[in-house]
């Protein structure tokens, strides 16, 4: 009985030992959105239309993503650069460029197929809407600046050059 | 049947005619060797060189002859030291060819490089992207990496207008000359050409306008790469992400078949599907730019019933019982026309409407300068079921009366001229110089008016000369002994006279008709078609045994995509379907239906604009009480209707249309009408049971399963059997040189018999003499139709609005030096009673003492100079510069 007794003590003792412990320990608790949150630089979130140096878009409108897209959650429609309205570099340019974030499952195939580099899988993850419409993201929505300040990139990941996996092992 | 050889093709022995290209052989062998410049419907090059193959034949002992063998017993095979190339080179017996050998592939491999070399690479941007050979070859035959230095790459202007529907990027071409060969060889319009040499060598046009074909379109198909692409699909879509939807060209009477390429339920492009016996791979322009109408802004949405002389929208409910209490007044006095735009399956209910409902025979599809035409020569001897008339040979003769087939049915023109070219005697008898004249064995001018005359003068002449196929006249013909009394005093001397063409004439294209083994007559709108052409255009046939089989028999170039179906399914007030007389009294004709001095208290009109083509015609139908239109659009005379109901177009439902060469061809459903647009057939079959019937057709193909029983002709006609898959052998057949991406092997359609192949009956023959023309004083006025002209539909297309010809007036050079008229002048047009003026056109090739006016011209000058004649006199003045200033 009384062996019985101490040996709860003893119990309770550890678990808040542990409780202890952790009251000084740093919080891994992240104040999202007030505190920025680290992620890892080759994390795939939301996608940014990137635009060249001198502001013209680097898509091209040649649904190739569309086409790579294993949830067909992309939808392209070109259009003619003028000399009046030009976009991008040479003769074609995305029209309407939706895609639509409910179906996207993240697999950066898209990033993959592009010809030339403007889709890419950057890091925000914050894509809740209160209207399901509001989920398919347009262009304007898409195309660069977008930079949340809730987001940091962690520089501490180590690369490894795949042609050295081999000599590394 | 011609010699068979045998050949083994990569270890597969087969068995071809001999003379067959090695490429063709392959492909019955099961392989496909790849080729840039050879095209199996035109004539080889052997420009590209990506065919190369390693050929060798058997060797022969010099002195015995015999061929020689190893010590196994297998024949010695002696390969040629250097590759072949497939798609020139004709088998030969016992031809052993490889195909993958290892020279040939590295052969392959070094020809894509130095195409690649200037090549911009530009596949994501490029229409052709995922249709292109060059890439599925590159894909499978080409280097990963090229040997040349990227700054070296040849540039040029990405994007220059070849003609103006027309894109050639001349970065991406290869210089296969496929264009330029179809132009050439297929199209007849000599306008492509390839400038300058090596590097700087470009395909270019100098024809004025530039690259001045109906059939430039085709060209942007059999291109290989992304060179030549259109202006109309411009960046449109990618092939991959177009749906496509099998459909037939409601834009003339041809039936081309086409696949409708849509996204997001919009029409992205058009493109031919294959069908061998009737487009083989052709579009003209027309067809494939013309579109537009179907998802145009300009369309009805809803019914609209107007009120205090304004449009009111309606519902159908509201609009359909408006009409079916006047009609209910009207009854048997409401006249109908529907226009030969529709398909089948609504002119059969429209004319049950008529006939069943409101007990009235007036109804006809025919009006303007169509309307005394009435075509009885496809029923009684219509071509024959399988005739193919793109693969007639020498064997063959073709008569063209009256018909400019490249203006009026331009795919027809594509395949009689590839007959001609393939040895065909094509006589092509008309008023005037038409394009199919410069491959035409023998060209017949007669004067306008006497068509008749010559039609009758190759019946003496074939009488004269004793050509009779004295079997078939025995076995078929009733009546000859009578012809012959009767034709006595109508010698080929006395059509001379009348017809203006010389006796020699005459009687040489008669024996070449009478002695040819297939004969064919094709006879259009210029010819007249009047009762004594199609009896000696009848008897012709007949008396030369031309008529009851495959590539035999007459085919009437009728104006629109339903000519044929309106014909068949009764819209005329004189016969019921299936070509019956009507019984009792024959109801109005259209003509008769819009006269103003004896209006009808009720008018519908469906599909058509008559209120536009003639003042007569408007006044008419502003004197009918009661008047409703049903079209796409708001034309003019739909503005002067009490009631319009919007209907749909033919890609926005399913229906059928019968040829001029009697195919009957199922369309489908590709995109989404306006939300009330109903189809033709389903708004007659709801008021039909606003007034007291009850019919309950769910769909087109239950309409057509009626018609299978009521219309003995169209027995067969089921959408089963419409829709009914190509057979294995016909799509192996199909397989064509290029790589777009749309497919060919869905159906076909069916044609039905004429009175000639369906029973063995005696058919009756009689003369019936022509009418004696005189040489007329004066100017003659002749109303051609063009391709181009100012229909409803074809107004819609923006892309080709610069092909659409303006009103105007063509007379010869010589008028015009005479009369002191120049290209810049314009003409006042005097009839009695009517007088237009309009810019003139000088053109070397039209006779003397003809005015051309082209008919359904914006404005509809023809059409009010001739009121329902065919030709008249006509007085030209010039028109001083001042007045039109």
């Amino acid at each position: 009985m009384i062996k019985q007794a101490f040996g709860g003590t003893y119990q309770i003792m550890r678990g808040m030992g542990v409780t202890l412990k952790y009251l000084f320990k740093k919080p891994v608790t992240n104040q999202f959105p007030d505190e920025p949150v680290v992620v890892y630089p080759r994390f795939r979130g939301r996608h940014v239309l990137k635009r060249h140096e001198n502001g013209l878009e680097k898509c091209i409108g040649c649904s190739l993503c569309a086409a790579a897209c294993p949830t067909q959650c992309i939808r392209v429609e070109a259009a003619e650069n003028t000399d009046e309205n030009r976009r991008s570099p040479g003769e074609r340019y995305a029209a309407v460029y939706e895609i639509n974030m409910l179906r996207c499952i993240f697999c950066g195939y898209c990033e993959e197929a592009c010809p030339t580099g403007a889709i890419v899988l950057e890091h925000d993850f914050a894509l809740a809407e209160y209207d399901r419409w509001d989920a398919i993201y347009t262009q304007d929505k898409l195309l660069e600046p977008h930079q949340p300040k809730y987001i940091q990139i962690r520089d501490d990941e180590v690369f490894v050059p795949q042609d050295t996996w081999r000599v590394n092992k | 049947m011609s010699e068979l050889v045998n050949v083994t093709i990569d270890g597969v022995e087969v068995q071809v005619p001999k003379g067959t290209l090695i490429v063709e052989a392959a492909k019955r062998a099961g392989t496909e060797i790849p080729v840039f410049c050879y095209h199996s419907k035109l004539d080889p090059v052997g420009m590209c060189r990506m065919c190369l193959v390693t050929v060798g034949t058997p060797v022969r002992n010099r002195e015995t002859g015999e061929f020689e063998v190893d010590d196994n017993g297998k024949q010695v095979i002696r390969f040629f030291p250097k590759p072949m190339t497939a798609c020139t080179t004709p088998v030969s017996p016992g031809m052993v060819v490889i195909t993958q050998s290892e020279e040939s592939i590295a052969d392959r491999r070094g020809i894509l490089e130095f195409l690649l070399t200037s090549h911009p690479l530009d596949c994501p941007v490029c229409d052709k992207g995922g249709e292109c050979s060059l890439q599925d070859l590159t894909y499978a035959y080409g280097p990963g990496v090229s040997q040349f230095y990227l700054e070296d790459k040849h540039h040029s202007p990405k994007k220059e207008p070849l003609g103006d529907l027309i894109y050639l990027d001349s970065e991406r071409c290869i210089l296969c000359a496929r264009c330029v060969r179809f132009e050439d060889e297929i199209a007849g319009d000599p306008v492509l050409a390839i400038d300058n040499r090596g590097r700087n060598s470009k395909i270019v046009s100098y024809s004025n306008p530039k690259f001045d074909s109906k059939y430039s379109g085709n060209t942007t198909d059999i291109c290989p790469v992304g060179a030549l692409t259109t202006r109309d699909f411009r960046f449109g879509a990618r092939a991959w992400e177009l749906e496509s939807t099998p459909s037939v060209c409601n834009l003339c009477g041809v039936g081309c078949n086409t696949v409708l390429n849509t996204r997001f339920d919009e029409i992205k492009r058009v493109m031919p599907r294959q069908n061998e016996a009737l487009n083989e791979i052709w579009l003209c322009d027309k067809g494939r730019f013309g579109h537009h109408f179907n998802g145009s802004q300009n369309r009805l949405t809803t019914p609209l019933i107007k009120k205090n002389g304004q449009f009111e929208a309606a519902s159908w409910d509201e609009a359909l019982a408006l009409v079916a209490r006047k009609l209910e007044l009207s009854k048997e006095k409401t006249g109908g026309v529907a226009g030969a735009h529709l398909s089948n399956e609504d002119l059969y209910i429209f004319q049950k409407l008529f006939r069943t409902v409101l007990g009235s025979n007036n109804i006809d599809h025919r009006i303007g300068l169509n309307a005394n035409w009435d075509d009885q020569l496809a029923f009684e001897v219509g071509a024959g079921v399988g005739t193919d008339i793109g693969r007639l040979k020498s064997e063959s003769a073709i008569l063209v009366l009256g018909a400019d087939l490249d203006e009026e049915a331009p795919v027809l023109y594509l395949r009689v001229r590839g007959s001609a070219r393939r040895g065909a005697h094509l006589i092509n008898a008309g008023g005037r110089w038409t394009k199919l004249d410069n491959i035409a064995e023998k060209s017949l001018r007669y004067r306008y008016g006497a068509e008749s005359a010559l039609a009758w003068g190759l019946v003496a002449a074939v009488l004269d000369e004793g050509l009779e196929n004295k079997d078939f006249v025995a076995a078929r013909v009733d009546g000859f002994e009578g012809l012959i009394d009767a034709m006595k005093s109508f010698t080929p001397t006395r059509a001379a006279e009348q017809s203006g063409v010389s006796e020699d004439d005459i009687r040489a294209a008669a024996r070449t008709f009478a002695k040819a083994e297939n004969g064919v007559v094709l006879y259009g709108l210029e010819s007249g078609g009047n009762e004594s052409l199609q009896a000696a255009i009848k008897t012709l046939l007949l008396i030369t045994g031309h008529a009851g089989s495959a590539n035999n028999g007459a085919i009437a170039v009728l104006p629109h995509a339903n000519s044929r179906g309106a014909a068949d399914m009764g819209i005329v007030p004189n016969r019921l379907p299936g070509y019956r007389p009507v019984e009792g009294e024959a109801g109005l004709s259209a003509h008769e239906m819009l006269s103003p001095d004896a209006p009808l208290p009720a008018l519908y009109i469906v599909a058509a604009d008559p209120a536009a083509q003639s003042a007569r015609y408007k006044a008419a139908i502003e004197a009918t009480e009661f008047v409703v239109v049903q079209d796409l659009f708001m034309t003019e005379t739909a503005q002067l209707a009490d009631v319009v109901l919007p209907a749909r177009g033919t890609a926005e439902r399913d229906g059928s249309f019968t040829s001029v060469e009697r195919w009957v061809q199922a369309f489908d459903n590709a995109v989404s009408a306006p939300a009330l647009a109903w189809a033709d057939w389903l708004a007659f079959t709801a008021l039909a049971g606003k007034m007291g019937a009850s019919w309950s057709y769910a769909s087109a193909d239950g309409v057509m399963a009626e018609i299978t029983q009521t219309v003995p002709l169209y027995a067969e006609m089921n959408f089963d059997n419409l829709t009914r898959p190509i057979s294995l052998e016909r799509k192996m057949s199909h397989y064509i040189y290029s790589g777009t991406s749309f497919t060919a092997d869905t159906r076909e359609g069916l044609q039905w018999r004429s009175v000639a192949e369906a029973s063995e009956a005696k058919m009756p023959v009689a003369f019936i003499a022509p009418a004696d023309v005189p040489p007329a004083e004066g100017m003659t006025l002749v109303a051609p139709r063009v391709l181009y002209d100012g229909g409803t539909l074809i107004a819609q297309a923006e892309v080709v609005s610069a092909h659409i010809q303006p009103a105007h007036a063509v007379i010869s050079r010589k008028d015009a030096a005479q009369l002191g008229i120049t290209a810049d002048d314009s003409v006042t047009l005097t009839v009695p009673g009517a007088s237009v003026t309009v810019p003139v056109r000088l053109n070397g090739l039209v006779p003397q003492g003809i005015v051309l006016v082209p008919r359904n011209l914006s404005g509809f000058p023809a059409e009010k100079l001739l009121g329902s004649k065919r030709l008249t006199a006509v007085k030209i003045t010039k028109v001083p510069v001042a007045e039109l200033a």
